[in-house]
C-alpha cells in the first residue's frame, strides 16, 4: 500500500515535468499547426548550457533559468524567423515543416556531439541526493523543486494567455487564423512570439530535466515523443488537456513499473503513441467533450 | 541523367550504358581490386538499396516514415538467429523478408488511417518500441550485447559485395516497373491529394500497404545481408533511430519521387561518411542536416532536382548563344 501511494505521489510529481514539457510543442502546434521535431533538440541544448554554466561558473541550474529562459526565447524566434516562416501552412502538418524541424534537430544534435563530445553527463548539486520527508514519504528534493518551478511556469503561462493581449491573439490564432487577419492581428509577429515562447517552455523543462537525468546529445528523443503522446492525448491545442494527458502518461508509466522491468518503460509512452494516435485522435478531452474548445 | 530520370522508355544507349556499368562492378572483385573498394561497394549497393526501398512509400506516395530501421533489425536478427542454429545464410534471407513483410501489414493497417505527418510522428514510435524491446528480449537477440555470428565461411568479401549488387538491380528494376505502371501513378496521386484519389476509386490503404510491403521485404533483405557481412549485430544498431534516419535522409536529399534520385543520395551519402567519419564521426551527420534544411527551404526536387535546374539553365544558355550567334554576325 505504501508502495502503491509513493509511486503515486512520484507519478504526480513526474507530471509536473511532463506538462512543463508539452506546452511548448502544444503551443506551437496550436498557432502554426506544425508539429516541432526541434524540441528534441531544444531539451538537449539547454540541459547542455546548464551543465556548462554550472561547470565553468558554478551556476546553480535553478538560478541559471534566468538566463537560460529569455536566451532560448530569442533563440526560438531567430528559428521562427530564418527558417520556420519560410515554409507554407496549412490547416494541418506539412511534410516540409515535419523535414525542416527534424534537419535542425540533426544540426543541433551534431553541433553538441562536435562541441560537448558525446559522453554522458549530469549535473550534481548539493541536493542533489537530499530527501524531505512528506506525509511519512521520503520524496526527493530535486524532483519536489522541479514540480514547484514547473507549476509556477504554468500558472505564469495561464495569466499571459488570458490577461495579455499577445497571449489573447495567440488563442485567436489558435482558433481560427483567417478572422485573426480580418480583426487586424499581426499574425506573422504573433507566430514568431509563439514560437519563442514555445521553445523558452522547451527550455526550461531540459534544464529542470538536466537535474534529474544524464544527458548526451541524442538525448531528449524520448521526452519529446512522451510530448507528443501527451498533447495527442489533451486535442493537440488544448492547454487543460495537456495537463490532463500528463497526468495520465505519467501516472501509466509510474505504476508500469510495478508489474514489468523499468527497462521497457521507455516503450510504454512508443505504444501509448501509436495506440492513441490511432484510436483517439482528439483525446481524451475530445473524448470528455465531444467538441474540442480552446 | 535527366534523361534517365524522366524518359517513359529507356532509350537504347542508355541502357546499353548501364549494362557496361553492370558488367564492370559484377567483375571488379575479380580483377584484384583493393578490398577497401569492395567494402566501399557493399556498402553503396546496400544504402542504394535502401535509399530506393524507402523511396517507394516516401517518395511515390508521399508517406515519410521513421520507423524502417526495424525491418532491417527483423532481417538481420532471422538472418543471425538462424544461421546460428546452422541454416545456411542464404536461405535465412527470405524468411527476414517475410518477417519484414508481416511487420509491415501490422503496423501499415492501423497506421495508413492517419494522415501522413501523423503517420511519420507514429512511425517513430513503433521503431523506437521495437528497439527497446528487442533490447529487452536478451535470451533471443543477446541484449545490449548483441549477437556474433559464425565466421567459418571465411573473410572474403566477394560473396556479400555481389548479393547486394543483385539485390540493388532487382530494386532499380523494381522501382523502374513501380513508376512506369498503375502503382506508380496510384502512389503518386495519394501524395497529391488522397482524398481525391480515394474519391476517383483508388484504393488507397491498399496501394499503402503495397508500397510499404515492397519497402519492407527489400530492408529485410538488406538486413540480413548486412549481418552477413558484419557477422555481429546488436539492437542499438540494426533497430536503431539513427538508420531510419540514414534511410530518409538518402532519398530526401537525391530526389523524391525519382529512379536515380535515391541512387545519387546514397552515393553522395557513403562518400560524406566516409571521408568524414574517421576525423570528425559527427560532422557528415550534421552536413545531412543542414542539407535537409536547405533542401527543403529551396530545392524540394532535391539533388535530381538541382541538377534539372542547371541543365535546363545551360540549355537555355546553349539555345540564347545559337540565337545570338547569326545576329552577332550580322551586326559586324
Amino acid at each position: 500500500m505504501t508502495d502503491l501511494l509513493s509511486v503515486t505521489v512520484s507519478g504526480l510529481l513526474l507530471a509536473g515535468l511532463y506538462a512543463t514539457m508539452s506546452y511548448g510543442l502544444t503551443m506551437i502546434y496550436g498557432v502554426m499547426k506544425i508539429i516541432n521535431l526541434s524540441q528534441a533538440g531544444t531539451f538537449m541544448l539547454a540541459a547542455y548550457v546548464a551543465f556548462t554554466l554550472f561547470t565553468y561558473l558554478g551556476l546553480d541550474p535553478m538560478l541559471s533559468l534566468v538566463i537560460i529562459v529569455p536566451a532560448f526565447f530569442l533563440f526560438g524566434m531567430l528559428l521562427q524567423r530564418l527558417f520556420v516562416s519560410r515554409v507554407p501552412l496549412a490547416n494541418t502538418p506539412t511534410l516540409p515543416s515535419l523535414l525542416l524541424l527534424f534537419g535542425i534537430w540533426l544540426v543541433l544534435q551534431n553541433l553538441a556531439y562536435m562541441i560537448w563530445t558525446g559522453d554522458d553527463r549530469s549535473i550534481l548539486t548539493s541536493y542533489t541526493y537530499s530527501t524531505i520527508n512528506f506525509l511519512g514519504l521520503q520524496l526527493s528534493f530535486t524532483r519536489v523543486m522541479v514540480f514547484l518551478i514547473g507549476l509556477l511556469a504554468l500558472f505564469a503561462l495561464q495569466a499571459f494567455l488570458t490577461r495579455t493581449y499577445t497571449g489573447k491573439a495567440i488563442r485567436a490564432l489558435t482558433q481560427n487564423r483567417p478572422a485573426c487577419m480580418l480583426v487586424g492581428i499581426d499574425v506573422d509577429r504573433i507566430a514568431m512570439l509563439a514560437f519563442g515562447i514555445g521553445v523558452a517552455f522547451d527550455a526550461l523543462a531540459g534544464t529542470l530535466m538536466s537535474l534529474l537525468y544524464a544527458f548526451t546529445p541524442a538525448f531528449g528523443n524520448t521526452f519529446m515523443l512522451k510530448a507528443f503522446v501527451i498533447i495527442v492525448l489533451g486535442g493537440l491545442q488544448n492547454y487543460y488537456g495537456v495537463a490532463i494527458g500528463a497526468l495520465v502518461l505519467a501516472l501509466v508509466e509510474s505504476w508500469a513499473v510495478m508489474f514489468m522491468p523499468a527497462s521497457l518503460q521507455p516503450a510504454i509512452a512508443y505504444t501509448l503513441l501509436v495506440i492513441v494516435l490511432v484510436l483517439m485522435p482528439r483525446g481524451i478531452t475530445g473524448l470528455l467533450e465531444g467538441r474540442r474548445t480552446v | 541523367m535527366i534523361g534517365l530520370a524522366s524518359a517513359e522508355n529507356t532509350p537504347r544507349p542508355v541502357t546499353l550504358l548501364l549494362i557496361l556499368v553492370i558488367i564492370a562492378l559484377v567483375s571488379l572483385p575479380f580483377v584484384g581490386v583493393n578490398p577497401y573498394i569492395l567494402h566501399l561497394g557493399f556498402l553503396t549497393f546496400l544504402y542504394v538499396s535502401l535509399s530506393s526501398a524507402w523511396n517507394i512509400l516516401g517518395g511515390f506516395a508521399g508517406q515519410v516514415s521513421f520507423g524502417y530501421s526495424a525491418f532491417f533489425g527483423l532481417g538481420a536478427y532471422a538472418t543471425g538467429i538462424l544461421w546460428n542454429a546452422g541454416v545456411n545464410p542464404y536461405l535465412t534471407l527470405p524468411v527476414g523478408a517475410l518477417l519484414a513483410l508481416a511487420f509491415s501489414l501490422l503496423v501499415g493497417y492501423p497506421c495508413f488511417r492517419l494522415s501522413g505527418p501523423y503517420f511519420a510522428i507514429a512511425t517513430i514510435g513503433i521503431g523506437e518500441a521495437m528497439r527497446v524491446i528487442m533490447l529487452n528480449l536478451g535470451d533471443i537477440t543477446g541484449g545490449a550485447s548483441g549477437l556474433t555470428m559464425p565466421t567459418t565461411g571465411g573473410f572474403s568479401k566477394t560473396p556479400s559485395y555481389l548479393s547486394a549488387l543483385l539485390l540493388m538491380i532487382a530494386v532499380l528494376l523494381l522501382v523502374n516497373y513501380i513508376r512506369n505502371s498503375r502503382i506508380g501513378l496510384a502512389l503518386l496521386a495519394i501524395k497529391e491529394d488522397q482524398d481525391a484519389a480515394e474519391a476517383l476509386g483508388v484504393p488507397t490503404i491498399r496501394y499503402k500497404l503495397l508500397a510499404h510491403g515492397l519497402g519492407a521485404i527489400i530492408v529485410g533483405i538488406a538486413g540480413g545481408l548486412y549481418a552477413q557481412y558484419m557477422f555481429y549485430i546488436e539492437p542499438n544498431n540494426v533497430f536503431g533511430f539513427n538508420l531510419s534516419i540514414s534511410l530518409l535522409l538518402m532519398p530526401v536529399i537525391g530526389g523524391l519521387a525519382t529512379l536515380w534520385g535515391p541512387v545519387l543520395g546514397a552515393i553522395v551519402f557513403v562518400v560524406i561518411q566516409d571521408t568524414l567519419m574517421a576525423s570528425f564521426p559527427h560532422l557528415h551527420l550534421l552536413t545531412y542536416g543542414l542539407l535537409l534544411v536547405v533542401i527543403v527551404l529551396f530545392e524540394p526536387d532535391g539533388l535530381m532536382g538541382l541538377f534539372g535546374r542547371l541543365a535546363r539553365f545551360l540549355r537555355s544558355r546553349y539555345a540564347e548563344g545559337q540565337a545570338r550567334a547569326p545576329s552577332g554576325e550580322q551586326s559586324l
